[in-house]
């Protein structure tokens, strides 16, 4: 049952379409292809939360701080079956977390100290415990130290399974606390006061991270599971302003990340699935910083010049306004040249005011009309009744 | 004690100092996380400068993955700049990009490379002794004993020079900059000297432990006192114990020096996060107690204070009305009896002179809210020291 080994390695001049095929018919490609979708799409689900909580950092030392317990596990049930080890890992994670709530609560410690404390102190302690089981003479240790960095190839069908029922329990208690959550995470205070129990809110949001990160543990490994958490789930962040959206799109982004690395991974040799998925996470990150219609820094930068371009075209017109109001036809002509001495006027917003038919020209004499006229004089109203 | 573990135990020791320095103000600047992305994201720039020098120990090669670790903090800074996402999501999207892209280089030219992903996360300090550093010939030592020697001292000089810059602009950034200190100057200072630090110390003690040895201490010392230069003095002796007795340890257990390292200064936060006298967490209970003590018992004056009548002050009644578990309403009323608040005749609780001075003053105390006009009541309150 248990496939061992490499994914087979692929000719770089393999096509799409042989790919796709490989992956419906070939066991091992098959196995990684669906764990790391699953994976990435239930990290992204949490990671929303996660990120929206600020507490963006508790995954890497949630990540960091299961190592010790893999290792203890292994040392007392001498067994190195993944869901043994992984309950391990659970525990270790949770008692990092709640050392961690413990520590900023109790005493003046701020949190990243706390992060950075219990992240380092509890990976120093794994090592500690994984060298001390490699130096172990009867101990058949080997492949514990795959969860360092994560071994996509060493997954197989039960762990798949495993991942899909935690997926799916996660999804039913998100759906079922949907509100509540909502509530939570938004406005944790009015939550307190309409009767919510937002410790056991909190507590419930929080181990469900724990299990995610733990599950993605033998995939991604310790050092790199916290991107799995946070790039999704920043990427759909940029996206939506509603939460429901977010947490659908952080999955959507989560699982391409997966089949993404996991293809890119198995096209080329000595390429570890871990790095690779975290990489192209990274790529919709930047994607989505970029480009993103309504936050992104493209368009951003693109309302930001037309909005100046549109405040230059108004201080044109009232510039032209002062003039025309000190003679009694508004529609007098004047030079060209009076509007050089003035910085927001260029040839083209000259033309835009034709355009709009707020001044007209005629040879190197222009004139305001009637409606540019009212325009202008209404422009500093209209601006104070927006503020209003 | 053979030399090359007196040497081993010698570096670690530097490697503790070294990093307990800009440790202490990282965590006082609460950005001790920015340690943790240095760390990892120096990867990439130790591949590219172990390509470039073919020295793991060439000075060349840490200037260079030190300016990684600064790239690492400026882009952090931009991607907070642009309000996208908040300052804990950028570190945590930077560091782990810039990782990968390290552990990918490496495994792409595993043939070229002789650098273990392992070995930069955690080090191997047992074999630091036997790369000498050999000029004309004389062996005078341990190449890392020289690199951490010499970061120790720009470290220390550094620290000498701009101590007073730092301590300001540390706890009061805007008198700092009001004083013509630039902040700027001073944030990428540190920043460059925890990053050089780190590439420094990681070949001997690995990334992770580095990120230990720089937090650890000074959340540690932190716990015991406020006073900076103490703060330092005893951040750096708590690296060096853990250095050395970490040593021991893994001498002992037969494991990681690093990993046992760090245990032993995990070993050594839990026992002061539980014992420091006023910041420890028994401490923090104790006193948490004691107020809630101290308050249920103004509560309770302030209720025989406002009742004349007997059947609101019998003992019983008393329990029932202000809803007190039986233990708690024991320990106030002993606590009231002791200080000569109360009178207990026939099982009437009545208020004495002093009790009755008390609650009055009590009163006082709760509806002023003006610090200046109670200043001279505080004494009076064992309730409120502390």
């Amino acid at each position: 049952m248990r496939r061992k080994g490499k994914i087979p390695a692929f000719t770089e001049t393999m096509d799409l379409k042989e790919y796709i095929e490989l992956v419906f018919n070939d066991y091992t490609l098959r196995t990684i292809t669906l764990g790391t979708a699953i994976l990435g799409a239930v990290t992204g689900m949490l990671g929303s939360f996660a990120v929206l909580r600020k507490q963006s950092l508790l995954g890497d030392a949630i990540s960091h701080a299961a190592l010790p317990g893999i290792a203890i596990a292994f040392l007392i049930t001498g067994s190195k079956d993944s869901n043994t080890l992984l309950v391990g890992a659970l525990i270790s994670g949770l008692i990092g977390t709640f050392w961690i709530r413990g520590i900023i609560a109790k005493t003046h410690l701020k949190s990243d100290t706390a992060l950075g404390l219990i992240l380092s102190l509890f990976f120093g302690f794994g090592m500690l415990l994984l060298t001390f089981i490699q130096k172990q003479p009867n101990a058949n240790q080997a492949g514990l130290d795959k969860y360092l960095f994560g071994q996509a190839a060493t997954l197989v069908e039960s762990d798949v399974w495993l991942m899909a029922i935690i997926t799916g329990l996660c999804l039913f208690v998100l759906l079922f606390f949907w509100k509540e959550f909502k509530l939570f995470l938004f406005d944790t205070d009015y939550a307190k006061t309409l009767g919510f129990n937002t410790n056991f809110i909190d507590i419930l949001i929080t181990s469900f991270i724990v299990l995610a990160i733990v599950l993605g543990l033998q995939t991604v490994g310790v050092v790199l599971m916290s991107a799995m958490l946070l790039a999704p789930a920043a990427a759909a962040r940029q996206w939506t302003n509603s939460l429901s959206k977010m947490v659908v799109l952080a999955a959507v982004f989560g699982a391409f990340s997966g089949v993404l690395g996991t293809a890119i991974s198995a096209s080329q040799n000595n390429l570890s699935t871990g790095p690779v998925i975290v990489i192209i996470a990274s790529v919709f990150v930047i994607f989505s910083f970029i480009f993103s219609p309504s936050r992104g820094l493209l368009f951003r930068q693109i309302r930001f010049i037309a909005n100046r371009r549109d405040l230059e075209l108004q201080k044109t017109l009232a510039f032209m306004y002062h003039i025309a109001e000190t003679h009694e036809d508004i529609s007098h002509p004047h030079t060209i040249k009076i509007l050089n001495n003035f910085q927001g006027y260029t040839r083209k917003t000259l033309q835009k005011l034709v355009d709009k038919n707020y001044v007209t020209l005629d040879g190197t004499m222009w004139s305001l009309t009637e409606k540019g006229f009212e325009t202008a004089a209404n422009l500093y109203n209209q601006q104070a009744i927006k503020d209003e | 004690m053979n030399s090359a573990q007196i040497e081993i135990q010698l570096i670690a020791s530097l490697v503790a100092i070294a990093c307990a320095i800009p440790g202490t103000f990282l965590v006082l600047r609460k950005m001790a996380m920015i340690s943790d992305a240095i760390s990892h994201s120096i990867l990439p720039g130790l591949v590219i400068g172990f390509f470039i020098t073919q020295d793991l120990n060439s000075p060349l090669l840490i200037l260079l993955a030190a300016l990684t670790g600064i790239i690492t903090v400026v882009l952090v800074e931009r991607i907070q700049k642009t309000g996208l996402v908040k300052e804990d999501t950028a570190i945590g999207l930077v560091f782990p990009a810039l990782f990968s892209i390290g552990v990918i280089l490496i495994a792409k030219n595993a043939n070229d490379i002789h650098l273990d992903v392992d070995a930069v996360l955690l080090g191997e300090l047992a074999f630091a002794p036997f790369d000498r550093l050999i000029i004309a010939g004389a062996d005078i030592g341990p190449k890392s004993l020289w690199v951490i020697g010499t970061i120790l001292a720009i470290t220390i000089g550094l620290l000498i020079a701009f101590f007073k810059e730092l301590k300001i602009s540390t706890f009061d950034a805007g008198l700092a900059a009001s004083l013509g200190f630039s902040p700027a100057l001073i944030h990428y200072g540190l920043m460059t000297m925890a990053s050089i630090t780190t590439v420094g110390a990681f070949d001997a003690v690995g990334a992770i432990l580095v990120v230990a040895l720089m937090i650890a201490p000074a959340a540690s010392a932190y716990l015991l006192t406020t006073d900076l230069k103490k703060m330092l003095g005893l951040a750096i002796a708590f690296g060096v114990f853990s250095a050395i007795s970490g040593y021991w340890l893994a001498h002992w257990l037969d494991a990681s020096i690093a990993g046992s390292i760090t245990t032993m200064l995990g070993i050594l936060f839990l026992i002061i996060y539980l014992f420091a006298p006023n910041k420890g967490l028994i401490a923090v209970m104790y006193r948490e107690k004691q107020q809630r003590t101290e308050v249920s018992l103004l509560t309770f004056l302030l209720h025989l204070k406002n009742h004349s009548e007997e059947r609101e002050r019998h003992v019983n009644h008393l329990q029932e009305h202000i809803n007190w578990q039986k233990v708690r309403a024991k320990t106030v009323l002993d606590l009231a009896l002791k200080n000569n608040m109360i009178l207990i005749n026939n099982k009437i609780v009545s208020l004495t002179q002093k009790g009755d001075e008390f609650t009055s003053k009590a009163i006082d105390y709760i509806i002023t809210n003006e610090d200046a006009q109670i200043e001279d009541m505080k004494d009076d309150f064992f309730l409120f020291r502390g």
